[in-house]
């Protein structure tokens, strides 16, 4: 017997972690504290990791802010009149708030300046090609927990915290293809949803064909979901597929946040409760309904 | 220094790098040097690199937004099926390893939507992210890998003369 599983060890040896890996991912559910082992890995390998990618972020900022500055003329021209246009817009935007009446909008955006923040900053990126994340330098003692939203300066979405340690936490971008997140279009209130698309970009899909969507709308966050509260911009409408047929029309989202240059971004210390796996059960349909309390 | 941890070393100097390259290279020519990590240990044969394989994609499953133990799935797969094709074919020289490395990117790649179709809960592949980062992604891992190679084999070997074995010129005897 001892021959025989000698003999066979490599393979056993793989049988066996392959489906410890398998297990640990169909365990997977929403986010969670890390196990000890991710969070060790984590702590030991986040100041070797800057270490190694400081410098060469610092000669990056350098040639481009004080080196490579061709265009900047031209788009400083650019940003200035996108600025007085924006500003005129903006004006338009109040006006149109205060004629409608929307003191709940205002009301929202009251209380959203209230919640509480912590800031925190970029300490590191996702090291896969094919999954969006980063990890920023404050953690469970700055009070940020798994499922907390995280927004860059601007207000725009940056992500969730999908784990913590002491001092560091993982956030999974929006842009990553396993995010989602219920949104509206602020003009014109019609609902779908952003689904990641893994690269700089997103998708505005489930929106009826026949809901008012435009190239250049702005996408807030719907406040369903356990996540994001109402109002957080996720960007705008950058293009619009129309099938002739099927029930939904999908548009693709320019994300508010400019992923590659984020440096700090700022966690909503707010986590809003899911209901426990209990209170929820599935029809003879097999479809998924909420059970009475 | 024990044998293991100089090629433990190794592994974390390819965590590293992958994390400068990462900073340095856009997104579809970033090379994937833990995989490169993972399918020479998959040379050595024996269950120390196997479980060195399974290491480092626990860690790049830790450093990143993958889920627990994708990474470490897909990077142990690599090591096994390298044992496999080194017993086949030969892989110890500059060309043929990268060829290999090419073409085990893109069964690395399929794997890993494979993986996200079967094992995660909701969402689709990111197919359409795979098949438009492959081909840079992978050309460029297989050049580096052959760059890479007499490194990792020079290292085995200094570490494997410490206790009378060596890989380099060891064939596909590779034991445990």
């Amino acid at each position: 017997m001892s021959e025989l599983l000698s003999r066979f060890r490599y393979p056993l040896t793989w049988l066996f972690l392959a489906l410890a890996c398998v297990g640990a991912m169909t365990s997977q559910g929403r986010p969670g504290r890390l196990g000890p082992g991710s969070r060790a890995v984590l702590e030991l390998t986040l100041p070797l990791q800057q270490m190694v990618t400081l410098p060469v972020e610092k000669l990056q900022a350098l040639w481009a802010r004080y080196v490579h500055l061709v265009g900047v003329v031209e788009e400083n021209e650019q940003l200035r009149s996108q600025v007085a246009r924006l500003t005129e817009e903006n004006t338009q935007y109040r006006e149109a708030v205060v004629s409608a009446r929307r003191f709940d909008e205002l009301d929202d955006l009251r209380r959203r300046l209230d919640l509480k923040m912590v800031p925190a900053n970029v300490a590191a990126q996702d090291l896969s090609a094919w999954f969006r994340s980063i990890v920023i330098d404050q953690g469970e003692r700055a009070g940020i927990r798994p499922g907390m939203p995280v927004m860059a300066e601007g207000g725009g979405v940056v992500g969730v915290v999908a784990g913590v340690t002491g001092e560091a936490s993982k956030v999974l971008l929006v842009i990553d293809s396993q995010s989602r997140v219920d949104a509206y279009v602020q003009r014109s209130r019609a609902r779908g949803s952003v689904a990641g698309g893994g690269d700089r970009a997103c998708e505005f899909d489930y929106v009826l064909r026949d809901a008012d969507v435009d190239v250049g709308d702005l996408l807030l966050t719907s406040g369903l979901g356990a996540v994001y509260p109402k109002g957080l911009v996720l960007g705008r409408i950058s293009g619009i597929e129309r099938r002739p047929y099927g029930l939904f029309q999908r548009a693709s989202v320019e994300p508010a946040v400019n992923f590659r240059q984020l440096e700090e971004v700022f966690v909503i210390l707010d986590q809003r409760e899911l209901p426990p796996p209990e209170a929820f059960q599935t029809d003879d349909d097999g479809l998924w309904i909420e059970s009475a309390p | 220094m024990n044998r293991l941890a100089k090629l433990a070393g190794l592994g974390l100097a390819a965590v590293l790098l992958q994390a400068l390259a990462q900073a340095i290279f856009p997104a579809w020519l970033r090379p994937d040097l833990v995989l490169v990590f993972a399918l020479a240990v998959g040379m050595r044969g024996g269950t120390g690199g196997l479980l060195l394989a399974f290491g480092s994609g626990f860690v790049v499953d830790a450093l990143s937004g993958s889920p627990p133990g994708l990474f470490a799935l897909l990077r142990g797969t690599a090591c096994a099926v390298t044992r496999a094709a080194d017993h086949a074919l030969y892989l110890r020289a500059a060309l043929p390893w990268a060829l290999y490395v090419l073409g085990y990117c893109v069964f690395d790649a399929v794997a890993l939507g494979l993986c996200h179709r079967f094992f995660l809960d909701g969402g689709s592949p990111p197919w359409t992210l795979i098949l438009t980062r492959l081909p840079g992604t992978a050309l460029f891992t297989a050049l580096v890998a052959g760059f890479l190679l007499p490194v990792f084999l020079r290292v085995d070997a200094e570490a494997g003369r410490e206790q009378g074995l060596a890989l380099a010129g060891r064939g596909s005897q590779a034991g445990s």
